[in-house]
């Protein structure tokens, strides 16, 4: 461990420097849709100087307004059960398919069936799924957010199945073994040994998921038609309109939706090299 | 024991999706009042029809109304009918979506609803008109219509005493003079395909039959016969677009024409609050787009930018009749109008944007044929064929594939009209 | 419980309710939808059986080629324009840097910016920005450039997410690998070929899968750069399927579409994970 952290404590700096200039490509951008989120429409013009220059005052009121048309804190309770929700359901459950799958596939047939059935799922396009779908949810009366999050579980399971199962192949058997030998069942061995080794993955499941559902649109859109409360997104979509996009408050909203994910993000990612240190110590 | 548990919860989870249906279903509240739902494609409009439903009911003991103004309604509205959960009463745009919305059936026969008499002719042919296979019946109450043609700058017009021209030479030279002065004469926004549509549509007006497609449809004509007159004056606009029109999209167009870039922009009254809000003290004002040579040819091209269909799913007719009614009252009309920039189908003066007043005289005299573009399929995409015609220049092979392709992607109406037209002559 | 599951029932257990849940959401719909690809459905009201005619019509419809030739030029490069960034990004950001978190942090942004954001700046940025730079005319109104644009604007916002890809593969290589491989005088590439790369195989192959499959399925960076012009030139398949199936009419023609798409990319993913597949029991 000791000398581990002596390797560590090397910095690259050459590196740094490299990383740290190619931020440009995203802070460029990034500096763009703030200025812009902090402008009025009036100020918005068609040259490079326009577009560039900060904007005349930095008041927060297109922020503020963006929340009232959106309704954000409602917007925002909506997305984040939805999301929460799937994430959750999406580790336990995806990451018990993806071991049951993934160590069982060399072996057997009926697993690498199972496995490539699922993952082939990835490649239907969800505009034929769409129509079916929502006739479907109506029908079995859930054609509201828990739909949506059952939908989501299935849309997210073979990119997830085929994550677990991959980062399993590194995962030496003859873990589980030592377990067995205790007297363990699989099914505790999987809780006590396997989840826990798995955690970097967890963390990447939990922020790639949530991505894709935080940021959907089609999928509540179709499936709850209207009805019920909207999510972020969905209320986003009130900035363009056929014949004209309010840009300033588009801007301004999807900045203040871009935060909860982009902390998110960050809370995961320690996770993801955390699990390196756990792991390594085992 | 622990396994078995959630083993069987994992399963129990998929079932609760069923249990769930009894909460999650809409359950009509049983008031003993008639309950109607309208949904409406305009969330821009959301404000004015708030107003209308406080109004509705504040007036209305027995019927309640709900309108829901959903974004991407007409997403929404095609799920509902997916769901046979249709909205009693839809608000939306007429074009292309409703006559495919009535030519499978959903809509009911209103010609009984006694509102009517009180819209205006043109708009009602306008409606007649698109419909695939004429019927007997009335299926919309047109609410509110937009224009198209070309917006000018006053402004510049009257600082440069630039005449509002009526005739093509006249507007040509127009362009021409604006040129030679250094100034830009027109912007376009063909990034965006769609806006090649809008002065595409103003000039079809002009020198198009209005029913053009539904002549090809029945076989009596050809669009290279009808519309080369159309493409080639789309070419001539093009010499006095700036440099590189298909660079710059729909807003960078507005944004231009509202900071005064350009003198004239050819798009429809409906991108005048986009325009302002760029530049709210602008003056702006309207023509007629001059296609013909002779100045009384001209026509205006408006179309209804909302009307209102009753579904047939619609279980109390009478009180939809209600609400129709109600939304053609004078005050719910002015209601719509002091919050929307709209031309009112009803027969009445109202009072309009001051960016219309140079197509007043052909609104009041009815003197206007509707968008081209609502006949043609959506999925035929003619505004990016228009932009690839632009680019390449060729007349005469944009118009053959126009051909070719309106009876591809057209050949399940054409045979109903065909079928329609054999059975008329027995 | 009297008698402890096995391994095996275990995992039939575990196995046997998910792909309940799969095929209920998934392949029951899409059963659904393969049956509307035999109809004229606009996607409501009455529809009549066409049999055959859509697939016919399928392989006739010259614009329907086109997309093809479009999105597969397009994910071609855009995938080994992601990975080949995305890996050195990873490696870089799994080195001994300073400000790790940010630095990560920072990088994953473009992958959380809406389509709607995305396509005004990067529109911004090569409609006025990059034409007063270069001199040269806008690369989105040139039939020549624009899906070169979308590439670049795809694989902007992609490559957050295939990085995050790599990083947490990389986690599994144990550190003692490159102490025993720095005994041994491997540094630099060769280190990263013969020791790193080995181990992040299954990575490597899950990223060209979802990246190919991703870019296959483009429609997002479309609709908000170019919505499928200069001259229909970036209409991808994708984008027919939904704005012709869902915006038009054409629902049971797109289906047909749809159909056959998936087909074609099911058997491409086959052939990539058989490929590297292969290439991880061969290291």
């Amino acid at each position: 461990m000791k000398k581990k952290n002596k390797v560590a404590a090397v910095t690259n700096w050459p590196l740094t420097i490299l990383l740290i200039a190619g931020c440009i490509t995203v802070v460029f951008p990034l500096y763009m849709a703030i200025v812009i989120a902090f402008k009025k429409p009036s100020e918005m013009t068609n040259d490079i100087a326009g577009a560039l220059s900060l904007p005349k005052s930095w008041s927060l009121e297109n922020f503020a307004e963006a929340m009232r048309v959106t309704d954000f804190w409602h917007s925002l309770g909506y997305s984040v059960l939805i999301t929460v929700a799937t994430v959750v359901l999406a580790i336990l459950i995806h990451s018990l398919a993806g071991y049951a799958i993934g160590r069982s596939m060399a072996k057997n047939k009926f697993y690498k069936i199972s496995y490539l059935y699922i993952v082939s799922g990835m490649f239907v396009p969800f505009a034929i799924l769409m129509m079916p779908l929502v006739k479907q949810t109506a029908q079995m009366g859930i054609d509201n957010w828990f739909g949506v999050i059952l939908c989501y579980l299935v849309f997210y399971m073979p990119m997830n199945v085929m994550l677990y199962s991959g980062y399993l192949k590194n995962i030496p058997i003859a873990l589980e073994e030592a377990a067995y030998v205790d007297g363990a069942t699989t099914w505790t061995t999987y809780w006590k040994v396997i989840f826990p080794i798995m955690k970097p993955m967890h963390a990447t499941v939990a922020v790639l998921t949530a991505l894709g559902t935080w940021n959907d649109v089609m999928t509540p859109l179709v499936i709850m038609s209207g009805k019920g409360a909207n999510t972020l997104p969905l209320a986003q979509l009130t900035f363009q309109t056929q014949f004209g996009t309010n840009y300033n408050l588009a801007f301004a909203s999807y900045l203040l939706a871009l935060l909860p994910i982009l902390v998110f993000y960050l809370i995961c990612q320690k996770q993801i090299i955390n699990g390196v240190v756990n792991g390594a110590v085992k | 024991m622990k396994k078995r548990v959630i083993a069987t919860a994992l399963v129990a989870a998929m079932l609760i999706g069923t249990v769930f249906s009894a909460s999650g279903c809409s359950s009509e509240p049983n008031d003993g009042k008639t309950h109607i739902t309208m949904l409406q494609y305009k969330p821009e409009a959301v404000k004015a029809f708030e107003k209308m439903e406080e109004e509705f009911n504040a007036t209305h003991d027995d019927i309640v109304l709900n309108i829901e103004s959903p974004n991407d309604a007409m997403t929404v509205l095609k799920t509902r009918f997916i769901k046979e959960d249709a909205p009693d009463i839809i608000g939306i745009g007429g074009d292309v979506n409703f006559s495919n919305f009535v030519d499978a059936e959903m809509l009911m026969d209103i010609s009984d609803f006694e509102g009517l008499s009180l819209i205006k002719q043109a708009y009602k042919d306008i409606d007649k008109n698109l419909e695939f296979v004429p019927t007997e019946g009335v299926y919309a109450v047109p609410y509110v219509a937009n224009a198209a043609g070309v917006l000018y700058n006053r402004e510049m017009f009257k600082k440069n005493k630039w005449e509002i021209p009526t005739t093509w030479d006249e507007f040509m030279d127009l362009c021409e003079t604006i040129k030679k002065s250094g100034q830009q004469p027109l912007y376009f926004g063909f990034k965006d395909v769609w806006t090649c549509l809008a002065p595409w549509n103003a000039l079809a007006c002009d020198l198009a039959p209005a029913d053009v497609c539904r002549q090809v449809n029945k076989g009596e004509t050809k669009f290279i016969d009808e519309y080369g007159e159309v493409a080639e004056k789309m070419l001539e606009l093009l010499e006095y677009a700036q440099d590189d029109p298909f660079a710059y999209n729909y807003n960078d167009a507005c944004t231009a024409f509202a900071n005064g870039e350009s003198a004239m922009y050819t798009i429809g009254s409906y991108a005048v609050p986009q325009i302002q809000s760029v530049n709210p003290d602008m003056d702006l004002d309207s023509f007629v787009m001059p296609g013909c040579d002779n100045a009384d040819d001209n026509i205006l091209n408006s179309g209804v930018d909302l009307q209102f269909c009753v579904t047939t799913d619609c279980q109390n007719k009478e009180a939809a009749y209600e609400v129709l009614s109600f939304l053609l009252e004078d005050s719910t009309i002015q209601t719509y109008l002091d919050d929307q920039n709209a031309v009112p189908c009803k027969d009445k003066e109202f009072k309009l944007s001051p960016a219309l007043d140079g197509m007043l005289d052909y609104i009041n005299e009815g003197k206007m044929t509707d968008y081209q573009d609502h006949y043609y399929p959506s999925e035929m995409a003619v505004d990016a064929q228009i932009q690839t015609f632009l680019i390449d220049g060729s007349v005469e092979k944009f118009l053959n594939k126009f051909d070719t392709d309106w009876l591809r992607y057209n050949r399940d109406i054409i045979r109903k009209v065909q079928e329609y037209e054999a059975g008329g002559n027995k | 419980m009297k008698k402890k599951l096995s391994r095996n029932q275990t995992f039939l257990l575990i196995t046997i309710p998910v792909l309940a849940l799969f095929f209920c959401f998934n392949t029951l719909p899409l059963i659904k939808g393969l049956m509307y690809s035999f109809t004229n459905f606009r996607g409501f009201g009455s529809y009549e059986w066409v049999g055959m005619r859509n697939y016919a019509d399928l392989f006739t419809d010259a614009r329907v080629g086109k997309s093809y030739l479009f999105t597969f030029k397009f994910a071609l490069l855009a995938t080994v324009v992601t990975n080949v960034i995305a890996l050195l990004l990873a490696l870089g950001l799994n080195g001994k840097i300073r400000a790790k978190s940010t630095l990560r942090g920072v990088y994953f942004i473009p992958r959380i910016l809406g389509g709607l954001v995305v396509g005004y700046i990067f529109g911004y940025i090569f409609t006025y920005i990059l034409p007063a730079i270069t001199g040269k005319g806008s690369m989105l109104s040139n039939t020549g450039t624009a899906w070169i644009a979308i590439v670049i604007v795809a694989a902007w916002q992609s490559i957050a997410q295939t990085t995050l890809i790599y990083i947490s593969g990389l986690q599994t290589v144990p550190e003692d690998v490159y102490e025993a491989g720095a005994i041994d005088g491997a540094t630099g590439w060769l280190s990263f070929k013969n020791l790193t790369f080995p181990l992040i195989i299954p990575f490597f192959s899950i990223n060209m899968v979802l990246s190919m499959k991703d870019f296959l399925m483009v429609f997002d960076q479309i609709m908000a750069m170019t919505k499928g012009g200069p001259a229909q030139s970036t209409e991808s398949i994708s984008f027919l399927i939904y704005n012709n199936g869902m915006g038009g009419g054409q629902f049971g023609f797109q289906s047909a579409n749809a159909v056959i798409f998936f087909i074609v990319i099911v058997a491409i993913s086959v052939f990539q994970l058989n490929f590297t597949g292969k290439k991880e029991e061969q290291l």
